[in-house]
Formats: C-alpha cells, sequence, structure tokens
C-alpha cells in the first residue's frame, strides 16, 4: 500500500492547486448544558478546485454531520470553513446537496424539477431554462423522460434525475449523502459510472459521503476516513488510481482494504 | 383474496337495489300510510314533475350558485388562514383551538346568526357556507404544511429559493394531498350549511323545495328532494374530488395506481 500516502490534513499532492473549500478546526458539540456532546472532534482539510474528496466511515462518526455543516444546513460550532474565501453560512446554490433520498418535487415532471434551480439565473427567459435543464438531462441519460412524473422513475432513475438537478445551476461543490445505498447493484454500478463521467467532464468539485469502502476507494481522488465515538478523522488516503474506475477492479478491492486497514487500526 | 373492482361494483349496484326492493316491500305492506311513505315510482314521479313545470331545475341552479360563490370564497379563506398557520406556530395556536371549537358547532346552528346578520338576503347563504367549510379546510391545509417531507425544504433552499417564493413553489404544492382532503371535506360540510340555511331564509333552492314539501304535507317531495340532495353530494364527492384526490395520490407517490 505504499500509493496510499497517509498524510497531515493540509498538504497533500494536490496541494499546488489553488484551495477551493478550507476547514479549518471545524467541530460540532450537541447541547451546551452540563454535558455537551462532541460529535466531530477538530478537523482541518483543504478540498482542491475539481477534487472529488469521499468521507468514509460507519454511522455515527460525524461525517454527515460535517457534510451537512458544509451545507450550511448546521451550526458551525467551532472552527470555520470558507469557500472560495468566503466564510460558509446557510445553505447556498452555490453548495448543492444530492441527498440520500433523491428529493425530488412530485408536483414537478422531470424536467421541471431540473429547472427548478435555475429561475435565479434566468429569471424570466422559461426557453433557456428548459434549454439548459435538457442538457443536464442528457448528461445523464435520462432525455427521454422530460416529461415523466417522478413516480413514474425508478430508483436509479430518480438518483441521476436529482443528479442532473443538482448539477444544472453549476454549483462551485457538489454535497453528495449516501446517496447509493437504497438502489440495486447494477443502478448503482451505472451510477458510479455516470457520477465519474460528469466529474470528469465538469471538472466539478465534489464531497461524498459513504459507508461503504469500495465507493470509496472507486469515486474518491482522496478518501478522509473517519471513525467514531466521538467523531473525527484518522486518515487522509490519496488514491491514485486511473479514470474512470470500476467498481469491480481487483486495484479498488485492494484499495478498499486498505481504507478498512486504516478505519480498525488502534489509533486512540 | 382480494375481490375484483368489477365484482365489487356488482355487489354495490344490488345493494341499492336491495334498499329500493325493501322500501317497495315497506310501501306494498301498507304497514305505513302512502302520505307518509309513498313508494320508490311515486317519488320519482313527483321529482319529474317537479321538473316538468321547472321547478326543480332552477333551484339546483340556485344551489350550485350559491355553493359555488359560498364555497370558492370558504377555500380561498381556508387556504391562506392555513397557510398563516402552517408556517407560524404563534398563528396556528391562536387558530387551531378557535376552528377546532367551530367545527364542533353543527352547520344548521350558523342559519339563526346569518339570519341576524344579513337579513334573507342571498349573503346570508354564502355566510353560513364559509363558517361551515373554511374551518375544515384551514385546518387540513396546516396540518398538510406541517407534515411536509422536510427534505422538499432543504432541497429548495438548497436550490436557491427566495423565502418569499417558498408558499407557492414548494410549501403549497408539496401540502397538496392534505389540501385536497380537506377540500373534499370542506365541501361536504358546505353542503350541510346551504340546504340547511336554504331550509329557512330562502325561495328557491334543493332545501326551499324540501321546506315547501313539508309544509305541503307532501312526503313524495321531500323523500325526492333528499334523494336528490344526497346523490349530487355523493357524486361530486366521489367522482369530482375523489378523482382528483386520487390522481394527487398517486403522483406524490402515497397511492397505488389502481
Amino acid at each position: 500500500m505504499e500509493e496510499n500516502k497517509t498524510h497531515l490534513p493540509a498538504a497533500g499532492a494536490t496541494g499546488a492547486r489553488p484551495a477551493k473549500l478550507i476547514l479549518t478546526n471545524v467541530a460540532k458539540t450537541y447541547g451546551d448544558g452540563v454535558q455537551p456532546i462532541a460529535a466531530l472532534q477538530p478537523v482541518s482539510t483543504r478540498v482542491h478546485e475539481g477534487e472529488f474528496v469521499v468521507f468514509f466511515g460507519p454511522s455515527g462518526c460525524g461525517k454527515t454531520t460535517l457534510l451537512n455543516m458544509i451545507a450550511g444546513f448546521e451550526d458551525i460550532t467551532e472552527g470555520s470553513i470558507t469557500l472560495d474565501g468566503k466564510p460558509v453560512e446557510g445553505p447556498h446554490h452555490d453548495r448543492l446537496m444530492l441527498f440520500q433520498e433523491h428529493g425530488l418535487f412530485p408536483w414537478l415532471t422531470v424536467l421541471e424539477n431540473v429547472m427548478f434551480g435555475l429561475r435565479r439565473e434566468y429569471r424570466f427567459k422559461r426557453q433557456a431554462r428548459r434549454e439548459r435543464a435538457r442538457q443536464f438531462l442528457q448528461m445523464v441519460h435520462l432525455e427521454e423522460f422530460e416529461r415523466a412524473a417522478i413516480h413514474e422513475l425508478s430508483g436509479g432513475m430518480k438518483q441521476r434525475a436529482a443528479l442532473a438537478r443538482a448539477l444544472a445551476p453549476d454549483p462551485k461543490v457538489l454535497l453528495v449523502d449516501e446517496p447509493f445505498p437504497a438502489l440495486d447493484a447494477l443502478s448503482r454500478s451505472k451510477l458510479y459510472w455516470d457520477i465519474q463521467e460528469i466529474h470528469q467532464r465538469t471538472k466539478k468539485t465534489i464531497i461524498l459521503v459513504t459507508h461503504d469502502q469500495r465507493e470509496a476507494a472507486c469515486l474518491g481522488d482522496r478518501v478522509l476516513v473517519f471513525s467514531g465515538r466521538p467523531g473525527r478523522v484518522k486518515a487522509d488516503i490519496t488514491i491514485d488510481l486511473p479514470r474512470s474506475r470500476d467498481i469491480k477492479d481487483p486495484a479498488v478491492a485492494q484499495r478498499a482494504a486498505g481504507i478498512m486497514a486504516q478505519m480498525e487500526a488502534s489509533g486512540q | 383474496m382480494r375481490t375484483p373492482q368489477r365484482r365489487i361494483t356488482y355487489y354495490v349496484l344490488a345493494f341499492y337495489f336491495l334498499i329500493v326492493a325493501v322500501w317497495q316491500a315497506l310501501f306494498s305492506a301498507q304497514l305505513i300510510p302512502d302520505y307518509l311513505l309513498p313508494s320508490p315510482l311515486q317519488v320519482a314521479g313527483r321529482l319529474w314533475e317537479l321538473m316538468a313545470d321547472n321547478h326543480l331545475w332552477p333551484s339546483v341552479k340556485a344551489t350550485f350558485g350559491r355553493m359555488g360563490v359560498g364555497f370558492s370564497i370558504a377555500a380561498c379563506v381556508g387556504l391562506v388562514l392555513g397557510l398563516f398557520m402552517g408556517v407560524s406556530r404563534v398563528v396556528n395556536g391562536c387558530l387551531r383551538s378557535l376552528f377546532l371549537g367551530l367545527q364542533t358547532l353543527p352547520t344548521a346552528a350558523w342559519v339563526p346568526v346569518s339570519l341576524l346578520i344579513f337579513g334573507l338576503s342571498e349573503h346570508g347563504i354564502h355566510f353560513v357556507i364559509i363558517m361551515s367549510s373554511a374551518p375544515a379546510v384551514a385546518i387540513s391545509t396546516s396540518d398538510g404544511i406541517q407534515h411536509i417531507p422536510p427534505i422538499y425544504l432543504r432541497a429548495a433552499r438548497t436550490l436557491g429559493t427566495p423565502t418569499y417564493a417558498m408558499p407557492t413553489r414548494v410549501i403549497l404544492p408539496a401540502a397538496l394531498p392534505s389540501i385536497v382532503t380537506g377540500v373534499k371535506l370542506g365541501w361536504t360540510l358546505a353542503w350541510h350549511g346551504c340546504v340547511s340555511a336554504e331550509l329557512i331564509k330562502s325561495s328557491i333552492g334543493l332545501g326551499y323545495l324540501l321546506e315547501m314539501g313539508r309544509e305541503w304535507n307532501d312526503a313524495q317531495q321531500v323523500i325526492g328532494i333528499m334523494v336528490l340532495t344526497i346523490l349530487f353530494g355523493l357524486l361530486l364527492d366521489r367522482f369530482f374530488f375523489g378523482l382528483i384526490q386520487k390522481r394527487i395520490l398517486v403522483r406524490w407517490g402515497l397511492a397505488q395506481k389502481s
């Protein structure tokens, strides 16, 4: 596992590129009374432009909490998060989240869902919104379903539609919260291909949360390994396999084993 | 095993046929004098007469006209109040208890007040309709809003929806299944209120025809208008509101297509 460079949070192989998202000693504590509960111990890292970072760990390790803090859904109790130098405050369309349960609006068609986030930019130009939404539906191979209602789509198609909706407004960072466990194996492996292809095409900065080490090794340029409780970052592993990677590739499996070893390593 | 839909339809038809048959049997047995219990045919004949005399149609039109005006206002008022209740806990705390209280009042109980305020004018009937149904619409709307899956609100916020646009673009559409349930219930209550009001303070309408039947000791007319009132209520409930509700529930993923 000599390629798996574990290194201290801030520096790294990608250090030459500008940092997009800077997390400085970000921590989360719930309750402020006699016994505050530490959900996440201070984390510092830099996410670079176009980087695909995976937060990996068991449930209750604070990885989703950290993602929610970046999204602005949860308050940051300690430390700071900046995006392009500006501190993160509340939800904003420059940090779009792809949810675990797609969150598509059932009262709109697939195309209208993708158009939803484009109102700000193309205020009174419905036609322009429609054109742009169509491009993104094509990217996730759903162009034939633009008029469909949400309940008519399969689970995998719903996630792809949600992906198109999140990408269409051109967010600076795409946050992905375990979008795959609810899907069957075939839909999942198709989504792994799609998301890698989209990442390469759009050069989007992506942060994805998962508890599946193979998923982490398959998708991430870099994997932050979390451990519970209290949640903290145990390791920061760079995965330098060529893209696009296949989830069934032995090299991916080998990296996945490395990630697991890091998580299980005693490091109290 | 589930009984197929077609078979159920036959059972339902047979059930109503049975009711009419029992009714006819009671009539034929002559236990009750026929000026108190007319036969199904006599009732149908009386309705036919009313139609031929051009009494029935203007009254049906009048009742539906009042329902149209009154219920449209009630639904709008209910929707707006429900929206405020849904988004503000203070407003909800105040109005919910008031509306639940008002709902315990029988719809007919609004008629005396409306007579005092509006006299015999049409607005009095509209008033009864609104007071009977607006609270139900408001309560269902606020319930629906309070139970919106949080993910819709999160998704909308992260997609850059400004606060002022949330009610129209997200909150009301997301609560639509409950809103339709409320509107359906509201329609039934409004129908009660409307016919009750017409009984006492009107010179046209289904309620008026009912009251006239009583005054002339015409059991055929009383029963005929009752059956007609039930029929209209049922048709609108099942086929109009029912179908809209079904479509919405399927689309929102809350029910299966049958």
